[in-house]
């Protein structure tokens, strides 16, 4: 097999990087295919918690590194998702613990078992990132419609556009969009972060209490049905299988009066 | 009023949405191009005298500015020329 390896970054901490990690990893295990999910935040482990498999993690990713185990043996199996593994990061060790070619290598042997492997990025651009992103070929940036997320996601562009030889493709997720405050002019919608940031999109997930939810339980809302969250993360795990999905309609800023007057009476909540 | 503004497809040019994004062209043209604050005032002076050594300016109208296309900086510079120096 010669899977394909995805990292998940964002420079700023909090914008959801594992969020989307472990749902964009549970929707395309969904449409069948094998998924590897890999938490490179190497000391600040949480990846485990978002999939609800916390207490069944035995080795790490630090583990496999060092020899201490097979990589069969650290990679914990989803049981409602048998085609979906979680691959830890070690909670006590730091980022110094794993290098840039060790990476290379994990990713190697990772793609030869899975169609997918989905790396989130620890927060920063330091040597943390720059592991994360070693093995991979392609990459998914998380931003918020905030300046300062906006500004970060800017300057891994530029980090990722400097190594276009191994980051083959990378493009944006903005995450936490609230339309009714794009409507009203009190933040930046999508087109503008696009603008801005002159970059191919892959998908808008609005702002959704559930996900704080599914965080608690310990099951992505993208596994289940009826959230609009889970929805734009199963869009964007089928557009990243190739299929054309059009993109959520989050709102209708300058359509004509009568969208105006339809979208004032059914605002859109998310 | 908000509400009528939005309705009737009011530009509010000094919203936070069109601030916030204003800021944020201006910011990342520097960002990308590691430039420190300030130093396109002093690139700006010196084009400014050296024009000025050439052609009488309409200073008013002088534009000098930093424009960005798909991740790309360009300086472009407009001097309003009065007439030649000899």
């Amino acid at each position: 097999m010669n899977g394909r390896v995805i990292v998940v970054t964002s420079g700023k901490g909090g914008v959801g990087k594992t969020t989307a990690s472990a749902n964009i990893g549970v929707a395309l295990a969904n449409t069948g295919v094998s998924v590897a999910l890999v938490d490179m935040d190497i000391g600040l482990r949480n990846l485990d918690i978002l999939m609800g498999l916390e207490n069944r993690v035995v080795y790490n990713l630090v583990d496999v590194v060092e020899e201490r185990c097979k990589l069969r043996q650290a990679l914990v199996r989803d049981k409602r998702l048998p085609n979906l593994s979680l691959l830890p990061a070690a909670q006590t060790r730091d980022k110094t613990a794993v290098n840039a070619e060790q990476m290379k290598s994990l990713c190697q042997e990772l793609k030869n078992l899975f169609e997918f492997v989905i790396v989130d990025s620890p927060a920063g651009i330091e040597s943390g990132f720059q592991n994360a992103i070693a093995g991979a070929s392609e990459a998914i940036i998380i931003t918020t419609p905030e300046m300062s997320a906006v500004r970060d996601a800017d300057r891994i562009i530029g980090l990722l556009e400097a190594r276009k030889d191994e980051i083959e493709q990378y493009k944006l997720v903005v995450n936490r969009i609230r339309p009714a405050m794009v409507r009203n002019a009190d933040m930046m919608s999508v087109d503008d972060v696009l603008d801005i940031l002159s970059v191919k999109l892959l998908g808008v997930v609005p702002e959704d209490e559930e996900i704080i939810i599914s965080t608690n339980k310990g099951e992505p809302v993208s596994g289940t049905d009826n959230t609009r969250s889970g929805l734009a993360f199963r869009n964007i795990a089928r557009r990243l299988r190739g299929e054309e999905v059009p993109l959520l309609d989050l709102d209708i800023p300058n359509g004509n009066w009568l969208n105006r007057i339809f979208t004032f009476l059914n605002p859109v909540k998310v | 009023m908000q509400i009528l503004n939005w309705f009737f497809g009011i530009n509010h040019n000094d919203s936070a949405r069109n601030t916030a994004k204003d800021r944020m062209q201006k910011m990342l043209v520097y960002d990308r191009l590691e430039l420190p604050a300030g130093r396109l005032e002093v690139l700006e002076e010196e084009l400014l005298a050296v024009v000025s050594r050439y052609f009488e300016l309409d200073a008013d109208t002088t534009h000098f500015d930093l424009q960005q296309t798909e991740r790309k900086a360009a300086l472009v510079a407009n001097f309003r020329l009065l007439r030649a120096k000899c």
